[in-house]
């Protein structure tokens, strides 16, 4: 074979081995963001799944930090009740969109439960950030902790591990730290409950009550 | 120390005062520490598990409308230095700071303003909402006791009216 010939065949194979490559990255790594999913005046694109019926008339957006104790009571005190009486029932659904502000660990907590979304486990691993929270910064979501979630929810660690210490979420964290404030949202959590005729606003870890107030109000 | 108290709340405007300050001292607190809701709908709400913390700020709040109008009458009576207010002043702020900075909006200023800074700042006086809480009590109790024996001593020596 010349040397002609032994350029090309390397040339062909280093473009057959980094085609191979990018297709044997895991599917489960690919996630389909919807880029021009909106609620309201908010861009949910880079945020959490839907949890609930999409096609719900009322959307629930929640912007919240892992390490917020507000968010912790929220979660706990009326949460629940909301998704028994509205998000089970298809009459609403809700979105969860980071404001990771408050320590150190929170945008990494954020980008690992996309990490986990990755695997198709992200509202699972949401709730497990929420209910084990502890102190700010006190350790509780160093990344060693975070990839512990990950193995108690049986994820493929290799993939996880690759996804949270390359940071590939950084930046979808950012994004929806940006949505908050361009929404005048000054604090966790916070609250827009979008119908079909306009938006509402709710700031803060408010009951119940309050909630199926204005939702009912929009049905 | 009834005597002490008698002296100075008998005269109107120091009650006026002690009621404001309760008033606007435990209504902040209470809204800062999300116990209390303005918008949409004024709502109060106490989750389980936080009795503590509102038990801590209706004390506070007592202590300080207790303590302060105390060292006020010192001043205007008794034409006392001001720097003698400091320990009132002292527990009322910090009191009043813990646990104000946590995820509300207080908090998110004071991290977009200050950085890092802030954010370390927000998350110790988080972190020790109550012991700080209990400090300050701790102090303004001090500071009860100290003003009600200074005020004994100095009508003494002053004839207070």
């Amino acid at each position: 074979m010349n040397k002609k010939g032994v350029i090309i065949s390397v040339i062909v194979v280093v473009i057959v081995a980094g085609i191979a490559a990018s297709y044997s990255s895991s599917p489960s790594e690919t996630v389909n963001l919807d880029m021009g999913r909106t609620h309201g005046t908010i861009s949910t694109a880079m945020g959490s799944p839907i949890l609930g019926d999409p096609s719900a008339a009322i959307t629930i957006v929640e912007f919240g930090d892992y390490q917020c104790e507000q968010c912790y009571a929220w979660f706990h005190e009326t949460k629940p009740a909301i998704v028994q009486d509205y998000i089970d029932t298809g009459k609403a659904n809700l979105v969860f969109v980071d404001l990771a502000f408050l320590g150190r660990d929170s945008p990494k907590a954020a980008q690992a439960s996309y990490c986990a979304e990755d695997q198709g486990m992200y509202w699972e691993y949401h709730d497990i950030l929420y209910n084990l929270q502890e102190s700010i910064d006190n350790g509780w979501a160093n990344s060693e902790r975070l990839k512990a979630f990950a193995f108690s929810l049986d994820l493929d660690m290799e993939l996880f591990e690759s996804c949270l210490d390359s940071e590939k979420y950084s930046k979808r964290v950012q994004y929806n730290i940006q949505q908050a404030r361009k929404n005048g949202v000054n604090g966790t959590p916070g609250f827009f409950i979008v119908g079909p005729d306009g938006q509402q606003q709710i700031s803060g870890a408010q009951p119940f009550s309050v909630f199926k107030q204005i939702m009912d109000s929009m049905t | 120390m009834v005597q002490t108290i008698k002296l100075v709340y008998s005269n109107f405007k120091y009650v006026v005062l002690a009621s404001t300050i309760f008033v606007s001292m435990m209504i902040g607190l209470l809204i800062l520490s999300e116990y209390i809701f303005l918008e949409p709908y004024v709502v109060a709400h106490l989750p389980s598990g936080s009795e503590l913390g509102f038990v801590l700020i209706v004390v506070l709040s007592a202590l300080s409308a207790l303590v302060l109008p105390m060292n006020i009458f010192r001043i205007n009576i008794l034409k006392i230095s001001k720097q003698k207010m400091g320990g009132g002043v002292f527990g009322s702020i910090i009191g009043t700071v813990a646990g104000a900075c946590s995820c509300g909006p207080v908090g998110f200023a004071v991290i977009s303003t200050f950085g890092s800074v802030g954010a370390t700042a927000t998350a110790f006086l988080t972190n020790y909402e109550i012991p700080i809480r209990i400090i300050a009590i701790a102090i303004l109790t001090v500071t009860y006791f100290t003003t009600v024996k200074s005020l004994k001593v100095e009508c003494n020596l002053n004839s207070c009216p």
